[in-house]
């Protein structure tokens, strides 16, 4: 794997099982994604898009692929241990429903890597928690947030521990188009500004325009 | 990790709340079932440490809770009195003793019939605050003794008339406090030097009260209830022995032994206690299979309140384990959620049992609960291990919980 490149798979295959019955949704999915790229993938529902980004994010094994390199690390094969430890150091995600943790603040959560890792907060969460427009809200929990306060804590969560990779499926799906906006805005800045690899499934043409690099899929392929 | 654990059993009260009283209750039942066995075999013993002598002669093979009836006829008491080394008699007094039974204080009571001469020797220090241990003299005992003639007939009045002087009680203090049930002022009023008690279908009257401690709560003459339970005959229900001071009891008790054969046994004052605690055995295995069952019961709440927490934390398992945390530590988390609720469960049921046994104390007085370092802390350990026992299920389930699965959990 060249030390440009932040992801890079070939002949990924994954198929669910259900009730005793196969369902194939990748087939065969190749991807070079360099360090530093903002690439988004876009498609229709069950086309496999999240299959993917969960696969890249190390959170499901794939049924088959001839190779998976993950933030520089050949990843096939790896005890769960040890892809439990590239996603605490290399990876941060969004989730379009947030999955803030509900009965801690929103200080907590973004700190939460950080807690995880094991390092010192060193004063990173307030700057980082105003940088989101939240200043002022670090105290309250995920319930007393409105959705797009709390996609701004999920995206400070994420970037907090400065991953090298960044993971957003559908970060605006459940936002309306102002906050959808703002989010994309906020992704681009730090895009900008910290140099993150990011990878954003979304339905939105849009916002997709945003990305350096637009990829289509449609039945568990890509379709450039 | 803590504070994590700690935000979460903070989120949900209720249910944490009654995983904590369910332990506590569990705590409780267990710290009050062995408190009230140990600390009723050790009043009973140490109240029989009172007593001014060194050795006990028992039935043989006989339950010392049950001991009942009169199995000793007279010629074992001149058994112990006859044996003697070269320096004279080993006893320097044999004490026999004839249990009854009265319901006094709201419960059974143990009878001690014995002879007012050797009062003293149950007495030891302890005062005498009001009226008097029976009647030194004892003129009904002196009559038996002097070979009065019994009523002719089983003419009631006749039979009370040649009792009547001996039909004396002595109780002690804590009994007395206790007192009854007076329906006519709709009270529990304690006892009264004159108050009459019916014991073995007699009307007896208390005629002395003594400090709390002796060995017996209810004392009568023991002439007298030889007379009504065995029409005069000497039998006895158990011995103390008294040695002389410079006899070693040790030797001594192996040498009434030998004499009074297998009918009996003797043992030191001092293994009263231990003998005590092993006719409770069966009893305590009751009741610790008891406590121990309602214990398991509050650890089964644990588990259901941990599996249910860790069922509806499903995605936010999935985004700890997103956000790279270790199967291990999600263990952890489970585990150290348990230990909180347990802790505060022990300290709960600590509390509830402290409570319970001074309700205890003003409701049944005569009850005795033993709430011991020693329990405290068996209790303690106890709820800690279970608590972590119980969370290993759910923790482990959340470990192996597959985080894209987790994530996509509505």
């Amino acid at each position: 794997m060249s030390d440009d490149l932040m992801i890079d798979v070939a002949g990924l295959y994954h198929t669910y099982r259900h009730a005793g019955v196969d369902e194939p949704v990748l087939h065969g999915v190749a991807l070079r994604v360099r360090r530093g790229e903002f690439v988004t993938i876009m498609g229709p529902s069950g086309c496999g898009k999240t299959t993917l980004l969960n696969i890249l994010g190390l959170m499901l094994p794939p049924t088959r692929a001839e190779r998976l390199c993950v933030a520089g690390r050949q990843t096939l094969g790896l005890a769960e241990r040890e892809r439990a430890r590239i996603r605490r150091t290399a990876i941060g995600f969004v989730f379009q429903r947030f999955n803030l943790l509900p009965t801690i603040s929103a200080r907590r959560n973004v700190a939460l890597p950080l807690k995880i890792r094991g390092e010192p907060l060193d004063g990173q969460i307030e700057p980082l928690l105003e940088r989101v427009g939240l200043a002022g809200l670090a105290h309250k929990k995920p319930g007393q947030l409105s959705v797009g306060q709390q996609q701004r804590v999920a995206i400070a969560r994420a970037l907090v521990g400065r991953p090298a990779l960044l993971l957003a499926d559908e970060p605006t799906g459940n936002l309306d188009s102002a906050n959808a906006q703002a989010i994309l805005s906020l992704l681009s800045a730090f895009h900008r500004e910290w140099g993150q690899t990011i990878l954003m499934i979304t339905h939105n043409e849009r916002l997709a325009a945003v990305a350096d690099r637009v990829i289509h899929m449609r039945d568990g392929r890509f379709c450039e | 990790m803590l504070a994590l654990a700690w935000a979460n059993l903070v989120h949900n009260k209720v249910r944490t709340g009654l995983s904590v009283l369910a332990v506590g209750i569990g705590i409780m039942l267990m710290l009050i079932s062995s408190g009230l066995a140990g600390g009723s075999i050790a009043e009973v013993a140490q109240r029989m440490q009172s007593v001014d002598a060194e050795l006990v002669v028992l039935p043989a093979q006989e339950n010392i809770i049950f001991t009942s009836g009169a199995p000793f006829p007279e010629i074992y008491r001149r058994y112990i009195e006859k044996q003697a080394d070269d320096r004279g008699p080993l006893a320097a007094a044999v004490i026999p003793v004839f249990f009854g039974q009265v319901h006094m204080g709201g419960q059974q009571q143990r009878l001690f019939g014995v002879d007012p001469a050797q009062m003293g020797l149950f007495l030891g220090s302890r005062r005498v605050l009001e009226g008097r241990a029976f009647d030194r003299a004892h003129a009904f005992a002196q009559r038996i003794a002097d070979g009065a003639p019994r009523p002719p007939s089983v003419d009631e009045a006749g039979i009370n008339a040649f009792l009547a002087d001996g039909l004396e009680l002595v109780i002690d203090d804590r009994l007395r406090r206790v007192g009854y049930y007076d329906e006519a002022a709709g009270r529990q009023v304690p006892y009264r030097i004159g108050d009459r008690i019916r014991v073995m279908g007699r009307e007896f009257r208390i005629v002395g009260v003594v400090e709390a401690g002796v060995a017996g709560r209810v004392f009568a003459p023991l002439a007298t209830l030889r007379e009504i339970a065995l029409a005069g005959e000497k039998k006895s229900s158990m011995f103390f022995v008294k040695l002389r001071p410079d006899v070693d009891p040790v030797l001594a008790a192996d040498r009434l032994a030998a004499a009074l054969g297998s009918a009996a046994r003797v043992e030191l004052k001092s293994a009263y206690g231990t003998l005590l605690r092993e006719s409770f055995a069966q009893v305590n295995v009751y009741m610790n299979a008891s406590s121990g069952l309602a214990l398991v019961v509050c650890f089964l709440f644990i588990l259901l309140t941990m599996y249910t927490m860790v069922l509806e934390r499903t995605r936010e398992t999935g985004v700890l384990k997103a956000l790279g945390v270790a199967g291990a530590d999600l263990l952890r988390l489970s585990v150290i959620e348990a230990l909180l609720i347990a802790l505060a469960g022990v300290a709960a049921g600590i509390l509830i049992a402290f409570a319970a046994k001074w309700v205890l104390g003003v409701v049944r007085p005569l009850l005795t609960v033993e709430l011991t370092t020693g329990r405290l802390l068996l209790a303690a350990a106890v709820g800690v291990c279970g608590g972590a026992l119980s969370a290993l299920y759910p923790g482990y389930r959340a470990a192996r919980l597959d985080p894209a699965e987790a994530l996509s959990y509505e």
